[in-house]
């Protein structure tokens, strides 16, 4: 089996905080891949990394085996990325977005073109295109920022909290690209803290929690003899049997 | 009271789902009395105007600790600010009694009270309790509310420098008893107006102004300042050589329009009018009857009705953006892509525009008023050059964090070179056009035909040093532009930001030397004249070699430096 993603040693801190503490990953290809952990877990700090938009202190990072820092002609090219926390060009409308990117690829134009409209209608932003997309909604940015991510047909994709703040239609529109994606023998890495998403979906986890991974896999073999994937991490992350209510008894209805 | 307060609370709850609590409750009253829960707080009838003014003094002491940049720049502003209260205070004191004096005060207070109706709608952000939405769940009766936010508004520098004003220009108007008394009335009913005025300007326009429209806009008011200023320059000086008589007949107008109509009812006393000074002083207190009602029908309006965020948009389908003819005579490749979309930014980012339309109108305005007043020189053309040529400085600071899409896209110096080449070429589609013809209409202005290659020349060369050096420090020096509020630099950069831009423009000066060496020799040599047409073709090609090697410089730092770059510009 080879590997879309190997991680070898890979550090990075922040001042005195440490956000990943030495994570070593060998990710199999044509995979859908969870990254899953709870918020700080060093998801996005990792993500980040591994898609050269963050310098790593330590460790290296290869993408389909070209390294990440060393060969980041062999790499872009292969990658689509689609991050949290940073920011589209907004003040292009959702079809200039993708015009843009597209070329920007070295994608030819009429190609691009043919490509967006495709993606728009797929997504279900035909309706939609000619709008800033600083005037669109959470769910919209999520779907235009895939739609760019996914325009180059790239070996692997990366997307940081795909799912997060999307609502249930446009989920499940983004689901249905992702898995026919993969079904093409395409990767999909994404990281996300909802455990039923990652548990339908997924067919490879990763479980992080402080800077380090818990536990990598397969699916059945991380989940264990677990009922759920939710327990599965909440024992691997040790949050067990913290009995929240104990003191909060004056909201009433006792603890359960 | 408190009874009545919750079952009125009830019915306007329900005709604004999901606002919550509304502006139909007791002062003060904090309880939510559920049936079978306990009371958690005691409902409390006092006033809540102390409340509301200590919250401005917290808001503006915690504004004040939580940076010692801010508070020097707070501490120096209000130092200047009272300095220049007290100059004008002692200036006004000083017209007592000067034939034209009223037709000074008066005009200067109508002035005022515009300044207090604009500023609401530039700096949305300036006063956190001039947005009433902030306090929508609390439950506060409209009338108590309004007078609370009004004392609270006649807390800070401002009104303190429109006090000095009213008084100064009360002081320099008023003879006589009964002017005496009706200014005592008149200064306090003004600074009312003006306060209520701002208030009810914010509140009309909190739609617009919390919409992303409203916030567009809110950016260009450093346009607004910077033009205005070279406006109010020029009329200053005009007036000084034409007088003050000239501004007898507008004072005799705004005499009747408030808040200006307070002093001008002082002024009509002083000539014993009283009937008169009666009427207009009435003016100016039915003018803040109307505007509180105004504004307290706005503020419940405001509270009881679901905030602009929350609403779907309702503008229809947005208008089709076909490509413009402009797309199609750009080159292909990432060249016409990279072009096409600085340009479309231009227009759109109002970052962006703000910075474009200010550098344009300063760049025009310097060069020909200097002209037209007969100080100028046609040398001064080339600020035109240099204030457009700034655009090149911080390129990946103006696409924010979105310069993820352009990092992930350089994977070699060669991509670097042809992504800042494609930047610098967007600018020159403007800029080149657009210094020739401050150049020429200068020159023109000034009658000194022969000069123009020689300027034109030195123009071109300046472009080339500022383009080189502000593709270098793009690279080398990038920092964040906050995309909210009228601020260019992230907090904590802007150590780096000015050391960038002035540090920039000063190599930029250094490498036109040779062409400004060149200008000299050509001035102040027997039959140099002859040769200063050589600057023309020498200053275009010097500047586009600079450029070139400037491009050069900075591609491999950016290629090398992307996720530092990205850093950098992420902080906003």
């Amino acid at each position: 089996m080879t590997s879309a993603v190997s991680v070898r040693g890979l550090w990075k801190r922040f001042g005195q905080q440490v956000a990943v503490a030495g994570i070593d990953l060998e990710l199999p290809a044509g995979k859908f891949i969870g990254l899953v952990g709870p918020n700080g877990a060093g998801k996005t700090t990792t993500l980040s990394m591994v898609t050269g938009l963050l310098r790593p202190d330590q460790g290296s990072v290869s993408v389909v085996g070209h390294d990440v820092w060393r060969d980041p002609v062999a790499v872009k090219a292969r990658i689509g990325v689609l991050p949290e926390g940073l920011r589209l060009f907004e003040r292009l409308s959702g079809r200039e977005l993708l015009a843009y990117s597209g070329r920007l690829r070295g994608l030819p134009g009429g190609e691009v073109d043919r490509r967006a409209s495709q993606l728009l209608d797929v997504l279900d932003l035909a309706g939609a295109q000619h709008k800033l997309v600083v005037d669109y909604s959470t769910g919209m940015r999520k779907k235009i920022g895939l739609a760019a991510a996914l325009l180059h047909n790239p070996e692997v994709l990366f997307l940081d909290e795909p799912f997060e703040g999307v609502d249930p239609v446009s989920a499940q529109t983004i689901r249905g690209v992702l898995e026919r994606y993969t079904g093409s023998g395409a990767t999909v890495v994404f990281s996300s803290h909802v455990m039923e998403l990652v548990e339908s979906l997924c067919d490879w986890v990763a479980v992080m929690a402080a800077g380090r991974i818990r536990a990598h896999g397969p699916l059945d073999e991380v989940r264990g003899a677990a009922p759920s994937l939710q327990r599965a991490f909440l024992e691997l992350v040790g949050a067990q049997g913290q009995d929240a209510g104990a003191n909060l008894d004056w909201l009433g209805g006792g603890a359960r | 009271m408190t009874a009545a307060g919750s079952a009125g609370g009830g019915t306007a709850g329900e005709g604004a789902p999901g606002t919550g609590q509304v502006a139909d409750q007791g002062p003060g009253l904090v309880s939510g009395q559920g049936p079978g829960r306990v009371p958690v707080s005691r409902p409390v009838a006092q006033d809540v105007t102390p409340v509301v003014v200590r919250l401005k003094l917290s808001l503006l002491r915690n504004g004040l600790r939580q940076s010692g940049g801010r508070r020097a720049a707070w501490i120096g502003s209000a130092v200047a600010v009272l300095l220049f209260s007290a100059l004008q205070l002692l200036g006004l004191v000083a017209l007592r009694g000067n034939a034209h004096a009223e037709s000074v005060a008066v005009p200067l207070v109508a002035v005022l009270a515009v300044g207090w109706a604009v500023m609401p709608l530039f700096f949305p952000g300036g006063d956190e309790t001039l947005d009433p939405t902030r306090l929508v769940m609390l439950p506060l009766r409209p009338r108590p509310l309004v007078r609370a936010l009004l004392v609270a508004s006649l807390v800070g520098i401002g009104p303190v420098f429109t006090l000095c004003v009213l008084v100064g220009s009360v002081v320099a108007v008023a003879h006589g008893g009964t002017a005496y008394v009706l200014s005592v009335l008149a200064v306090p009913l003004a600074l009312l107006v003006c306060v209520a005025l701002a208030r009810a300007v914010a509140a009309a326009n909190l739609r617009l102004l919390s919409s992303r429209k409203g916030r567009d806009l809110a950016v260009l008011s450093g346009l607004v300042v910077a033009v205005g200023a070279q406006v109010v320059n020029f009329g200053a000086q005009r007036l000084g050589s034409g007088g003050l008589g000239q501004l007898d007949g507008p004072a005799e107008v705004l005499g009747w329009i408030p808040p200006a109509s307070a002093i001008g009812a002082v002024h009509s006393a002083s000539e014993g009018s009283y009937g008169t000074a009666v009427l207009q002083l009435a003016l100016s207190a039915a003018a803040l009857a109307g505007l509180l009602a105004l504004w307290s029908r706005h503020l419940t309006r405001l509270m009881t009705s679901p905030d602009g965020s929350t609403l779907p948009s309702a503008q229809g389908a947005a208008k089709e953006r076909t490509s413009t003819g402009l797309a199609r005579l750009l080159p292909g490749g990432r060249t016409g892509t990279v072009m096409e979309r600085s340009l479309r930014y231009v227009w759109r980012d109002p970052k962006t525009k703000a910075a474009w339309v200010t550098s344009l109108a300063i760049g025009l305005i310097v060069p020909v008023f200097n002209a037209l007043q007969g100080t100028g020189s046609i040398y001064f053309s080339c600020f035109a050059a240099g204030m457009l040529g700034v655009q090149m400085y911080n390129q990946f600071g103006q696409d924010t964090s979105a310069f993820w899409m352009v990092a992930l896209t350089i994977s070699s110096t060669r991509d670097a070179y042809v992504e800042l080449r494609a930047r610098a070429l967007a600018l020159l589609v403007i800029t080149l056009p657009y210094a020739t013809l401050v150049t020429v209409v200068t020159t023109a202005l000034i009658g000194d035909w022969p000069k123009l290659p020689e300027v034109l020349g030195m123009s071109f060369a300046l472009l080339g040093a500022m383009l080189a050096t502000g593709a270098w420090t793009s690279a080398r020096f990038p920092y964040s532009i906050p995309q909210e509020g009228y601020k260019n630099v992230a907090p904590g950069q802007s150590g780096l930001a000015a050391a960038a831009v002035v540090g920039g423009m000063v190599s930029a000066a250094l490498l036109c030397a040779p062409v400004i060496a060149l200008a000299i020799w050509a001035n102040v040599s027997a039959g140099g004249d002859e040769w200063s047409w050589v600057l023309l073709p020498v200053g275009a090609v010097y500047g586009g070699m600079i450029t070139v090697a400037g491009l050069r410089l900075a591609a491999p730092r950016t290629a090398r430096q992307l996720p530092e770059i990205l850093a950098a510009v992420s902080k906003g």
